[in-house]
């Protein structure tokens, strides 16, 4: 029974998640909610290394752009399909995720974070500096609209984006739902919870961790290469540690280690510095001080003050 | 050769600002086990308070350096009260996100106060030297002499006070610390105000030697934990090798390679270093 009440819970969230274009009548609000999808992808990505796993990366939006440079170059040099390039993006992604992901997991804890921060900005250096290839900080333009000339659906509308992108979050939630669940998802909590037991009852831990980082990797890959097909333009600015550091507080304002809390959080970080604007140059320092007092206050998220919430309404 | 030894006494005095950092950033990590974020910032903010003294106030560059620094000593100690204080028994990443969030009110705070436009110290030492070919600006050399004695001040007052001791005997076994009589509530306080004034004298250094502006401090920052990482967390010596290491490095690249990718370089033989000496170059494994 209970079982059956949090299904129709997720199916009645999907429901309303896919009810909002109607309801928004701001074209502008309509955009940041497809950029808070976008945002969901990459920190259901970070939920899995940072939440589960107990490492954390700083390097989510160095992937992102690594997966929205890919997507971009492959698109408008070799003139590619959409559908291949958006396809491609996650798994090239994922291969420097290996490359990187192999010295640094050699280390733990500050140091790990600390070494992926650096790779975030090595990464937004390349991209800055290497013209040849990247056009440095005037960007990419022209990156095309996934579906080609004769689609049916009409692509430089939002709404079919927002669908577009929705389907593809929820899958990406759904599948990061199963990978905890299974044998795998076990093994990378056991990891946060007592790395030495795991290593002491056979289970090569490095394994596991590369995988859970490179599927992070994966998932911000493919967030970037949504983001590139929608804004058609693409330049380095939005792929530095600042925005790495947006990620990491998706996961912690949502509630770390929960499926739902990246969901929620991924809204939060994207709509609360809009919401913000009003503050002008004071938006930095009410955007650091909510972070601050969130942290202190309510250190397990969203999710987390939600579940004392229920837990307090049952015992009554 | 001359080109050699010029571009290492360049990295020296980088080098010797990297150090600065560094320290504050492993006295704070031994002690509390916190990667101190905003300590770029808060270096920052010292800096452009020292312009801002000089330039606003017309005050002599000295007494603007000496208010910057009691101004630091406080902030350290507010900062370790209302920021980690709360934190200290949950969980190292909940540190972490603090640290980010008060980066991010102290980045506020700083275009707040001090506007985005990038600002230099005046100090009007631009004697040049010059031996055997390789120049040495005044300025340089007096940023390499103040390092010097700072780091050098620094490491007596840790190896050798009471004070010192104590911080010592808390990063190496709090419990123990505690069984012996050190007040472990105080010494996190005295530890931020030192680390966060150190901090403020590599604030002026970086002001008065090139400039402030806006990210400049999380850059910063980002130096000082590779320092911590070359050299090997909570490591003294480690933090003024690895600074040495990284600044001439970096002065290397930048005059025989590339001053694009510069940083890239310095990075790339951080992650060399922790390929092969996980622990760090003077860290105990």
């Amino acid at each position: 029974m209970d079982l059956i009440i949090r299904k129709s819970w997720i199916i009645l969230a999907i429901f309303a998640l896919a009810l909002i274009p109607y309801f928004i009548t701001v074209k502008y609000y309509l955009h940041l909610s497809i950029l808070a999808l976008m945002w969901v992808i990459t920190a259901q990505g970070q939920n899995l290394i940072q939440g589960y796993t107990g490492y954390v990366s700083i390097v989510q939006a160095g992937f992102m752009g690594i997966g929205a440079y890919t997507t971009a170059l492959l698109g408008v040099h070799f003139d590619l399909p959409v559908w291949l390039t958006i396809t491609l993006a996650p798994i090239i992604t994922a291969v420097f995720a290996v490359a990187t992901g192999y010295p640094s997991l050699r280390v733990k804890g500050h140091y790990f974070a600390i070494v992926t921060l650096a790779f975030n900005l090595v990464i937004f250096i390349v991209l800055m500096n290497w013209h040849d290839l990247t056009q440095g900080e005037a960007g990419i333009t022209g990156i095309p609209k996934p579906g080609g000339k004769e689609s049916i659906f009409n692509w430089r509308d939002r709404v079919t984006y927002y669908y577009f992108v929705l389907i593809i979050s929820v899958v990406m939630t759904f599948l990061a739902a199963i990978l905890i669940k299974s044998r795998i998802g076990k093994i990378l909590i056991a990891i946060r919870q007592n790395e030495d037991l795991v290593g002491a009852i056979g289970i090569s831990a490095w394994k596991y961790k590369l995988f859970a980082f490179v599927t992070s990797a994966f998932y911000a890959g493919l967030a970037g290469a949504l983001y590139a097909h929608y804004q058609s333009f693409i330049n380095p600015e939005i792929f530095g540690v600042a925005q790495s550091l947006d990620a990491i507080l998706a996961v912690i304002v949502g509630g770390s280690g929960t499926i739902i809390g990246p969901f929620i959080g991924a809204f939060f970080v994207v709509f609360l510095p809009e919401y913000l604007r009003f503050a002008d140059s004071f938006r930095l320092i009410i955007y650091g001080l909510v972070l601050v007092l969130a942290t202190i206050f309510m250190p397990r998220g969203i999710v987390g003050v939600a579940n004392s919430v229920r837990a307090y309404i049952a015992r009554r | 050769m001359v080109e050699l030894l010029q571009q290492i006494i360049n990295g020296a005095a980088i080098g010797g600002v990297y150090v600065l950092i560094a320290l504050g950033l492993t006295t704070v990590f031994g002690i509390l086990g916190i990667a101190h974020f905003a300590h770029g910032s808060v270096s920052m903010f010292g800096g452009y308070l020292t312009f801002f003294l000089v330039v606003q106030w017309g005050l002599p560059l000295l007494a603007a350096i000496a208010c910057s620094l009691v101004v630091g000593f406080l902030l350290g100690m507010l900062i370790e009260i209302l920021a980690y204080r709360p934190v200290r028994h949950a969980s190292p990443i909940n540190a972490f996100i603090v640290a980010l969030g008060l980066t991010m009110m102290v980045e506020g705070l700083n275009l707040e106060f001090f506007g985005h436009e990038q600002v230099v110290i005046p100090t009007n030492l631009d004697r040049i030297f010059s031996l055997a070919g390789v120049t040495i600006t005044e300025l340089r050399l007096y940023v390499i002499l103040s390092a010097a004695f700072l780091i050098l001040a620094m490491t007596l007052f840790v190896e050798k006070t009471k004070t010192g001791q104590a911080i010592r005997a808390v990063a190496e076994n709090r419990d123990a610390a505690i069984l012996m009589g050190v007040n472990v509530s105080t010494i996190p306080l005295i530890v931020f105000a030192i680390s966060t004034a150190l901090g403020v004298c590599a604030g002026v250094m970086v002001g008065s030697l090139f400039a402030i502006a806006p990210g400049i401090g999380e850059n910063l920052v980002v130096k000082g934990f590779a320092v911590l990482i070359l050299g090997g967390l909570g490591s003294i010596p480690g933090a003024i090798v690895g600074g040495l290491v990284l600044g001439i490095t970096e002065a290397l690249a930048a005059g025989f390679l590339s001053s694009a990718y510069k940083d890239v370089i310095a990075f790339v033989v951080m992650i060399l270093v922790l390929l092969f000496r996980p622990q760090g170059l003077m860290g105990k494994h």
